[in-house]
């Protein structure tokens, strides 16, 4: 499977939840827990099925704008293909 | 301070209609009428999810032959649980697969059962194989994960390949395939079971293909067993760190071997709180953190990673619970697996295995399977 691309809509995957409290949020899948902090945390709220992938990156270009662009839109990328290996996340 | 427990193992059965010679669950079993009831169930979901735990896992037995399941479920999603059955899949069909979605079903994860005769069936065509495909086309038609275990062994591992294009087939999100540990049946059975390290390394090989093809579209998780593993397994995540297990009549263990540990006291749900047989039980404290760990462990850098290994394991292969996990290359007692080891590899004649009596379910919680992670690097 390839990276996801512009026009993907991620989104968790089918069994896969979020869980934790509103201090401590985790999303929940099969065999563990992730606790998410920081950067991933805010990737993996604007997964939600409706927002594309050029639209999260552009949302978190924006908002990290300090950040090389470049550098931001592939660290997305492989985070959410990691999670896509581990069928935590679809696209 | 003694960490949160993270997931609760509730042995809702022992009941089951299977009889697998690889079956790990206790000789001796709880009989039906002392099981705990709905209400019971109920009120521990919500003592869990209090005491911070993040999934219930309905294992058994064959969780499904209890007719309350759907309530359990609902009373565990409930209080906030992830909710994971662990079954044959015996049995199991859309109405009471609807019934179990929408109690609050999240994962399901449906074991083989393969003595030689039976894989050769389902590769074959057989009923079971048929049962399969049917309730794997049903799962997929509702939001849940779905997960397949293989119980790998020296019967079945050299058509490896085969079993893994056949669960390619039923689009689970996941595959596990677990070798055999051996415990219960299993350890009795284990010269039948044990495979070669030739059949070992074309296994890896098999599975390390497998997960390059299926990357992206089928996760798959497999453990070396540890008789040929160099350092033994995590067993439980660690001695009362990660997990606690129910067994059909209330009895609340470190793991679902620990009756066999002589010397050891079981608290009973019915009669303490789960907070407090996590905190303050002699049986969980008995082998958590590193002060009743024996040399090499005591001073080995792995301690904190393998917790010495696995306390039952130690008993049934060392006599001694205390005993370095003799599946540790390291441990003094490790001449009893490379026995058993060079006996699997000797081409000896090997007997039949002798079957289990009334029950099954492999259960595969150790180690790498199950771990909680942070973000991922």
């Amino acid at each position: 499977m390839a990276p996801p691309e512009d026009s993907s809509q991620p989104r968790l995957a089918t069994g896969c939840r979020w869980g934790g409290t509103e201090q401590d949020r985790m999303v929940l899948f099969p065999e563990g827990a992730i606790r998410l902090q920081g950067t991933g945390l805010q990737i993996l709220e604007r997964c939600d099925g409706q927002r594309t992938f050029g639209q999260i990156i552009e949302e978190l270009q924006a908002q990290f704008s300090v950040a090389d662009p470049a550098k931001v839109r592939a660290d997305i990328s492989q985070f959410l293909e990691q999670l896509q290996h581990k069928r935590i996340v679809d696209y | 301070m003694i960490p949160n427990p993270l997931a609760l193992i509730a042995e809702i059965t022992h009941r089951c209609p299977l009889h697998c010679v690889y079956c790990s669950n206790p000789l001796e079993l709880a009989a039906a009428s002392s099981e705990l009831s709905t209400g019971k169930w109920v009120d521990i979901f919500q003592q869990a999810a209090n005491l911070g735990m993040l999934h219930a896992h309905f294992t058994g037995g064959e969780p499904l032959a209890r007719p309350d399941l759907a309530e359990l479920m609902a009373g565990a999603r409930a209080a906030g649980l992830y909710t994971n059955l662990i079954t044959s899949g015996v049995g199991l069909g859309e109405a009471r697969l609807q019934a179990l979605v929408d109690a609050g079903l999240d994962h399901i994860q449906i074991s083989f059962q393969d003595s030689r005769d039976e894989a050769a069936n389902w590769i074959a065509g057989a009923k079971a194989h048929a049962h399969k495909i049917e309730l794997s086309r049903i799962i997929r038609r509702h939001k849940i994960a779905f997960t397949v275990n293989l119980v790998i062994h020296r019967q079945n591992i050299d058509h490896l390949e085969e079993m893994i294009a056949f669960i390619e087939q039923l689009a689970p999100e996941r595959m596990e395939i677990a070798h055999t540990q051996y415990y219960g049946w299993a350890l009795k059975n284990r010269a039948a079971l044990l495979p070669t390290r030739a059949q070992l390394e074309k296994a890896v090989e098999t599975v390390t293909a497998a997960q390059k093809r299926l990357a992206g579209q089928i996760r798959i998780d497999s453990v070396v067993p540890d008789y040929y593993a160099r350092f033994p397994k995590a067993c439980m995540g660690g001695w009362g760190r990660r997990l606690m297990l129910i067994n059909p009549s209330g009895k609340v263990l470190p793991c679902h071997a620990a009756e066999v540990i002589p010397g050891l006291e079981f608290e009973n749900v019915r009669e303490q709180s789960l907070e407090f047989i996590w905190q303050r039980s002699s049986s969980f404290q008995r082998f958590r953190g590193e002060a009743w760990m024996p040399e090499p462990c005591r001073t080995c850098e792995r301690r904190a990673e393998d917790f010495g290994g696995c306390r039952c394991q130690a008993l049934l292969l060392a006599g001694n619970a205390a005993a370095t996990d003799p599946a540790c290359s390291l441990a003094p007692d490790h001449h009893i697996v490379e026995a058993a080891v060079a006996q699997a590899n000797s081409g000896a004649a090997v007997a039949q295995p002798v079957s289990a009596s009334s029950f099954t379910q492999l259960e595969q919680f150790a180690g790498e399977l199950w771990s909680y992670r942070t973000n991922p690097e």
